[in-house]
């Protein structure tokens, strides 16, 4: 009797043990030029800027290479500053080998012309879906307000008050909220509702992800497009 | 998940299979045990009855179980969770393995439930029928953690009255039980109340030393509790758990009045319920014989 109370406990104590659960994090990492210019004046320079995420989706620092399509038209050093030289168009390319030794580029076309153009993207939107089997759909848009941005959820959008904790995040992973920016608790479960999220650009994060926090596992997600 | 936890704690109290049913302790005699019931679930049935993965959670109960006879009709109950522990895993990054979510532990006393059974019969009736008052006391842990989702009680009281029925026959030799059981659990804290039902069958093999109790239990919600929607507070999770749980258990005497008991449950179907066999392991005292 006694052993099998002592066997009991020793089983009992190892088994209540914290562990560990690994989920599938692993993204394509992404290089990203951020400025939004269409055109570049000629004889004035510009600095281009960009991000990087790795592959959890985390934003990391590097230094990326530069390269222009035509030297003759646009030139660019090392650390992304381009002048224009002619009148043309050109592509310029930022691209950075990871560890395991793939290689991330982005690439953006200007035209080098009498002025310089900057249209900045003022909206994006996608689609909300569940990756489980709580109910969670929708279509939003979000808008570029100065230094804010607003996430718009439609009158489609449709969420399981049975689900405990729900909360929304941005996120560059869509399937972790790792390095993600929490944007608050789900209070709103149908119909159309707005988020306004601070100190944020329309081009920062790639994905809205619903993550219930007691249970611990992503809900559902909407790639932002 | 806390009312996953608090649901999963009923079942634990379901799993006590020789004490309980319609039959009142004899007056002066009490059955009296010592068990641990574990769950381990990374799984859990939704709101629509699917099952979908949870981050990795346990939950472990040391509890005293004891039945006394004050009469032959009137016996008290206690369910007491001596020693709680609740915890969830570490989430890691499958990509690097660095930790994303850290995982946690609380330890705590879990809630206790008292009770009163009344006999409706006299001792000794064909058919014996006993309605029980438990009393649910919030003695446990009611949001630990960083999170506030880990929890040894779920912080109501509530009060579950119920009737139950049995007849105990011969099956061969072997002496076997049938019994039944349903009832109302009223809950405080905004918790839907709940209306519960189920049975046990029991045959007692080796001149009665050993038996074997297979067991249902059943939980439907009265939905008029808390939902995400209303709660103003994140202290309060899902609501409305519901299940269909069935169980196994083991009892054998190794002595005229002590024993031992393993058993199990599993819930076959359910609503924001654990997807994951529960299991218990018990030394028990009964002066009954």
């Amino acid at each position: 009797m006694k052993n099998l109370l002592l066997y009991t406990a020793i089983i009992t104590l190892l088994s209540s043990c914290i562990g560990d659960d690994f989920i599938d994090d692993r993204v394509d990492p992404v290089l990203r030029i951020t400025d939004e210019i269409q055109s570049l004046e000629v004889n004035t320079m510009y600095q281009f800027n960009f991000a990087y995420f790795n592959n959890i989706g985390a934003e990391e620092s590097v230094n990326p290479s530069w390269s222009s399509s035509d030297s003759s038209i646009i030139i660019i050093d090392d650390n992304g500053l381009a002048t224009a030289i002619a009148l043309g168009e050109a592509i310029i390319t930022a691209e950075y080998v990871d560890e395991e030794g793939n290689i991330i580029e982005d690439i953006v076309s200007i035209i080098v012309d009498t002025s310089t153009v900057i249209e900045v993207e003022e909206s994006k939107s996608g689609v909300i879906a569940t990756t489980t089997f709580y109910d969670l759909s929708g279509t939003f848009t979000i808008d570029s307000n100065d230094d804010d941005i607003i996430i718009n959820v439609a009158d489609d959008y449709e969420a399981s008050t049975g689900l405990p904790g729900l909360y929304l995040y941005l996120s560059n992973n869509r399937n972790s909220i790792a390095n993600a920016r929490e944007i608050g608790k789900v209070e709103v479960f149908n119909g159309a509702h707005t988020y306004t999220v601070a100190d944020a650009g329309l081009n920062d994060y790639s994905f809205l992800v619903y993550f219930c926090k007691p249970f611990n596992v992503k809900v559902g997600d909407g790639e932002i497009q | 998940m806390k009312n996953i936890i608090t649901t999963l704690l009923f079942i634990s109290v379901c799993n006590i299979a020789m004490g309980g049913g319609p039959w009142p302790q004899p007056k002066g005699k009490a059955y009296i045990k010592l068990s641990e019931w574990w769950t381990i679930f990374d799984q859990h049935y939704t709101d629509t009855g699917q099952i979908d993965p949870n981050l990795t959670t346990g939950i472990f109960n040391t509890s005293i179980y004891a039945e006394y006879g004050v009469t032959d009709r009137f016996t008290t109950v206690i369910n007491a969770p001596i020693f709680s522990r609740s915890y969830m895993n570490n989430q890691r990054s499958g990509t690097t393995e660095e930790i994303i979510i850290q995982g946690e532990a609380i330890n705590s006393i879990g809630d206790i439930d008292i009770g009163l059974k009344y006999g409706l019969t006299r001792p000794g009736a064909n058919i014996p029928v006993s309605v029980t008052l438990t009393l649910g006391l919030p003695t446990g842990e009611t949001s630990g953690g960083e999170l506030g989702s880990l929890q040894t009680g779920d912080g109501e009281f509530n009060q579950y009255l119920k009737i139950d029925a049995g007849k105990s026959f011969q099956l061969g030799k072997a002496s076997s039980y049938i019994s039944i059981y349903g009832g109302i659990n009223n809950r405080t804290q905004d918790f839907s109340e709940e209306f519960r039902t189920g049975g046990e069958v029991g045959i007692g093999l080796l001149n009665s030393k050993f038996w074997l109790t297979g067991k249902l239990d059943i939980v439907q919600s009265f939905n008029n509790g808390a939902t995400a929607e209303n709660a103003n507070s994140t202290s309060i999770f899902a609501n409305n758990s519901e299940f269909v749980a069935i169980g196994l258990e083991a009892n054998l005497y190794v002595t005229r009045r002590v024993g031992i008991s393993a058993g199990f449950a599993n819930a076959v179907s359910g609503s924001i319920i654990a997807a994951a066999p529960s299991y218990s392991v018990g030394v028990f005292y009964d002066m009954s014989r």
